[in-house]
């Protein structure tokens, strides 16, 4: 049985999105991060166009940005132990704050460029991994020193797109690459690959229901699952495979709901854990079908979020089947959403 | 990708009421200058031009006149000082986002720390502290970006992490920006440039080493800048005809590529060497090179090499590609570049490989002009791709959204199937001399299945031949083109720069063959060496010729240079029966620049002078051998 939507939010119209998000922020356990851009991607070296980008949080009045300007901040990843411990990827590397936004530092060097994605070992949230165009570095000291740990991995072929941590057992972490997926069970002493692709691995997720079961999506292999916790992936049929799937989400809250974002799909929701996928791109903006850049759920709502590319964000109630833009977000790009316990100090 | 922030030259332009003397005059003698003491005279006299323009198109009564270039200008020539300090305090208000911002800051704090005001210097200062500052993403940038950091840490040393936007310490940044230098000139010194013959992103080199040249308080660093300007002039100089920046480059644009003249590259030759016009506004960025110039004295040997065309000459040269993150068995494969200089043309190509996914050129046959401003004096074909799996090879991105963002981002012509600029998966190009064979075979279902070839409105005397060659004349140069599958004709169709959205007839032709297998030949030769075009084209069609386009491309020729060519798509080119092996070409090898790979050390020769750029020991030693 499906649990009961705790907030049935209004459907239509600013207003009506900005009492949903008041609605949700007052309910919420979860404080949701955005990575974002309001300059449309554009990597202007040299100008400043008035923008804010980087890093945002949801409030009661909607998203803050917080701390940086920042135009290609990509992904976002926190201490458990502290939230205010924030890593986020960016063009020039990791950025870390250790107090919440107020002052941030480039822990990376030279050598380390343009890394997609990042994620913090909850069992050892010392050991932060970070996902490189060539490969992976790790830090064992909450980034404040990083090194290349890649043995096990090919020398080409290691452009890496997502980096997950296993939340059930530490030292255990799935990477996406473009010739795969590959696990270290060592905290990255040592990776073995669990899935051999032809192009690049988009994402990879945990449920947060059965921690041995994970989805990945794929540029051109569709979508995979796993119910080993990583060691071996089939198929998910039904989804397709001939353009690229960008990513996917669970809900935390119904385990037969799921998201995954396409820019040539769009928007596919499924209700019964995967098996059936269905379009939900009506009232997405775009011509024909939205390019759905990421989708997120709400881990206390179930509302599905759907980023748009250039477009800005926008959430249903309703599994996808209506859609709302999110105030304040008009003609944003959202690189990521991370929901961070707001139990934490 | 960037968005390069080219100043508005033409706003620049207008105002900046004053005349631009050698961009309105006619073309400078090309004859070379054997005084030393006249030619550095002259090079004095070129740089005040550049500084009396822009200082005196800016400034009183409109202060927003002065960007950060006429502010270092005038800090230069002592004008308007309080202007200068006011204007930067209002700039500094609302700063930049990267390289570009940074080294022209840079160039303002470094000319004006004892001339600017206390609150105009700590405007700057404290931009350093709150701004975040994008590296980006290609060589140029962190050239600048890492020159900037160095220079910036310097000013300021023993300063803490908190004032600074990258969180670190003055000697943090110091060290890391240090460090990247180092990396970048060793590499450089031993594997190539990874941007080699750009035609405009040279400044975006030069300028940064000029900075550290003069400003660096470490010696060793003063003279890594100082001998990479050596290195990069030296270049220039030897791929440069009467000034102008020709053959391959690992980057450039559309209004470069047909109208060579027109580029960044004609400023420094204009500066350096006095032999071709600069152009409009001084390049922009070449404004930044100015109020430090008198502080790069240019070796005589790279001078003599710039400015003598008297004799023929081959350099073999190698590069690298821009780094492949995907689809790629390296990270940054050798470029292989052969250029043949003589008199009235030159001829220049690279192996056919895609060094930058968006704005390479591989390949052309381009001759000498009176006055090269305006003159479209080049050809060349090429497959216009547009490729998602290229973009995401060199860039980090999905595949959908890059095509798109490239065209909204300021390159509209990448997606255009009529465009002239780029390189392809699917072209392999062998040069001997003066003969280039391009051969393509392009995957079915590729996005554009044809070749485009550049025929010139400057041509003369197009004649589409019988035999399958299509004569003309450029110049003084006669030039045979032989496309190897059926063509049609279609108006050329010009975006300048690449970067305006819509297209202009500028005059000239596209010859456009729509097949998949396909092919082009171009011979050379100066109208000198034959009685007549007549003879020439009989010349042209009295060598033998085999060519087959299935089950892939090949081409068996003897050149107008009695040599025996046997080229194959995908195979190593045979000449005279002799394999050619690139893996065995030097750094640089030809009658003016020899360099071993991995020596880390250019000797570069004219006549009897030499000058060698040690980086191993960071020497120059100069020396005039015996006869």
């Amino acid at each position: 049985m499906r649990p009961p939507r705790i907030l049935p939010l209004l459907r239509v119209g600013a207003l009506a999105g900005l009492l949903g998000l008041l609605t949700a922020a007052t309910a919420a356990t979860h404080d949701l991060y955005l990575c974002a851009a309001f300059n449309n991607g554009s990597r202007v070296m040299g100008s400043n166009d008035g923008s804010s980008n980087g890093l945002f949080k949801r409030t009661a009045d909607g998203f803050r940005h917080v701390g940086i300007n920042y135009p290609l901040a990509i992904s976002a990843t926190f201490d458990p132990r502290d939230a205010k411990v924030i890593y986020v990827a960016c063009l020039s590397g990791v950025l870390r704050t250790l107090d919440g936004g107020t002052t941030w530092r480039l822990v990376t060097g030279w050598d380390e460029t343009e890394p997609k994605s990042i994620a913090v070992d909850s069992q050892a949230p010392d050991h932060v991994f970070t996902g490189l165009p060539d490969g992976i570095v790790v830090s064992r000291d909450r980034g404040q020193s990083w090194q290349r740990r890649e043995r096990g991995l090919p020398e080409r072929g290691k452009y890496t797109q997502v980096v997950r941590a296993d939340r059930a057992r530490g030292g255990r972490v799935l990477i996406g690459c473009e010739s795969g997926i590959y696990l270290t069970e060592n905290g990255a002493d040592s990776w073995r690959r669990v899935l051999a692709t032809k192009e690049t691995v988009n994402d990879i997720q945990q449920s947060p229901h059965d921690p041995r079961r994970w989805i990945a999506v794929t540029q051109s292999a569709g979508a995979l699952e796993s119910r080993d916790g990583g060691a071996t992936w089939k198929i998910i049929p039904g989804l397709p495979a001939d353009k690229a799937l960008y990513n996917v989400a669970f809900d935390a809250r119904d385990p037969q709901r799921l998201a995954l974002a396409s820019w040539s799909h769009g928007l596919l929701v499924s209700e019964d854990g995967g098996a059936t996928w269905t379009a939900r791109n009506a009232g997405l903006p775009g011509e024909g079908i939205p390019r759905a850049w990421r989708t997120a759920i709400d881990p206390d709502n179930g509302e599905i979020y759907a980023a748009i590319f250039g477009q800005g964000l926008y959430t249903s109630g309703d599994a996808g089947r209506t859609w709302r833009a999110v105030p304040a977000m008009e003609g944003a790009s959202v690189q990521t959403f991370t929901f961070v316990p707001s139990s934490q100090p | 990708m960037k968005r390069l922030m080219l100043p508005h030259l033409a706003l620049l332009t207008a105002a900046c009421a004053v005349a631009q003397p050698s961009v309105e005059a006619p073309p400078p003698s090309r004859a070379p200058v054997p005084d030393a003491a006249l030619r550095r005279e002259a090079y004095h006299r070129r740089v005040d031009e550049v500084l009396h323009w822009r200082a005196s198109g800016a400034g009183r009564p409109d202060p927003a006149t002065m960007d950060m270039a006429a502010i270092a200008i005038k800090l230069t020539l002592r004008e308007d000082l309080d202007l200068c300090s006011a204007r930067v305090i209002e700039m500094m208000k609302d700063p930049g986002t990267g390289p570009f911002w940074m080294f022209p800051t840079v160039c303002v704090a470094y000319v004006g720390r004892d001339l600017l005001t206390p609150g105009a210097r700590a405007a700057i200062r404290n931009a350093w502290r709150t701004t975040r500052q994008l590296r980006g993403d290609t060589e140029n940038h962190w050239a600048m970006y890492y020159t900037s950091l160095y220079l910036m840490a310097e000013l300021y040393p023993n300063e803490p992490a908190e004032t600074w936007y990258s969180g670190k310490s003055s000697e943090e940044n110091l060290a890391e920006a240090r460090d990247y230098l180092v990396h970048w000139i060793d590499l450089t010194t031993s594997r190539g440039q990874g941007e080699y013959n750009p035609t405009h992103y040279i400044g975006e080199y030069a300028i940064p080493m000029l900075f550290l040249a003069t400003w660096a308080k470490d010696p060793t660093m003063k003279q890594r800048g100082h001998m990479m300007l050596d290195w990069l002039f030296a270049e220039l100089a030897a791929n440069t005809l009467d000034g102008v920046l020709r053959g391959p480059a690992s980057r450039t644009d559309e209004g470069s590529v047909i109208e060579r003249w027109n580029s960044l590259a004609s400023y420094f030759s204009w500066l350096l060497f006095g032999n071709t016009p600069p152009i409009g506004g001084y390049g922009g960025w070449g404004l930044y090179f100015a109020p430090l110039a008198k502080n790069y004295e240019l070796p005589e040997v790279i001078y003599r090499i710039a400015t003598d065309r008297g004799g023929d000459f081959v350099q073999r040269d190698r590069a690298r590609t821009r780094r492949f993150w995907r689809y790629s068995d390296e990270l940054s494969p050798a470029v292989y570049k052969t250029n043949y200089l003589r008199r009235d043309y030159a001829v220049g190509s690279t192996q056919g490989i895609m060094n930058d996914a968006i704005q390479g050129h591989a390949w052309d046959v381009t001759w000498a002009e009176a006055d090269p401003r305006g003159k479209h004096a080049t050809m060349f074909s090429l497959h216009p791709m547009s490729s998602e799996r290229a973009m995401q090879s060199q860039f980090v991105t999905y595949p959908e959204p890059m095509i798109k963002g490239v065209t909204f981002e300021g390159k509209p012509s990448y997606d255009s199937p009529d465009k002239v600029v780029g390189v392809s998966y699917y072209e392999r190009v062998f040069q001997d001399l003066d003969t280039v064979i391009a051969l393509y075979d392009l995957a079915p279902g590729v996005r554009f299945p044809h070749i485009n070839g550049f025929f010139s409105k400057d041509l003369v005397n197009v004649t589409e031949d019988k035999s399958g060659w299509i004569f003309a004349r450029g110049g003084n140069a006669y030039l045979a083109y032989r496309p190897l599958a059926p063509y049609h004709w279609m108006k050329y169709l010009h975006r300048n720069g690449g970067w305006a959205k819509a297209a202009e007839d500028l005059g000239g032709r596209l010859l456009v063959s729509p097949h998949l297998k396909n092919g082009t030949i171009v011979q050379a030769a100066s109208v000198g060496e034959f009685k007549d075009f007549a003879a020439f084209q009989a010349a042209i069609r009295a060598l033998p010729l085999e060519f087959k386009l299935e089950p892939v491309p090949i081409v068996k020729m003897r050149t107008l240079r009695g040599k025996e060519i046997a080229f194959t798509y995908g195979q190593a080119p045979k000449v005279d029966g002799k394999t050619i092996d690139y893996a065995k070409w030097k750094l640089f090898e030809g009658p003016y620049l020899n360099a071993e790979v991995g020596g880390h050390k250019l000797t570069i020769t004219h006549g009897r002078l030499e000058r060698t750029l040690d980086f191993n020991t960071l020497t120059i030693t100069d020396r005039v051998r015996a006869n």
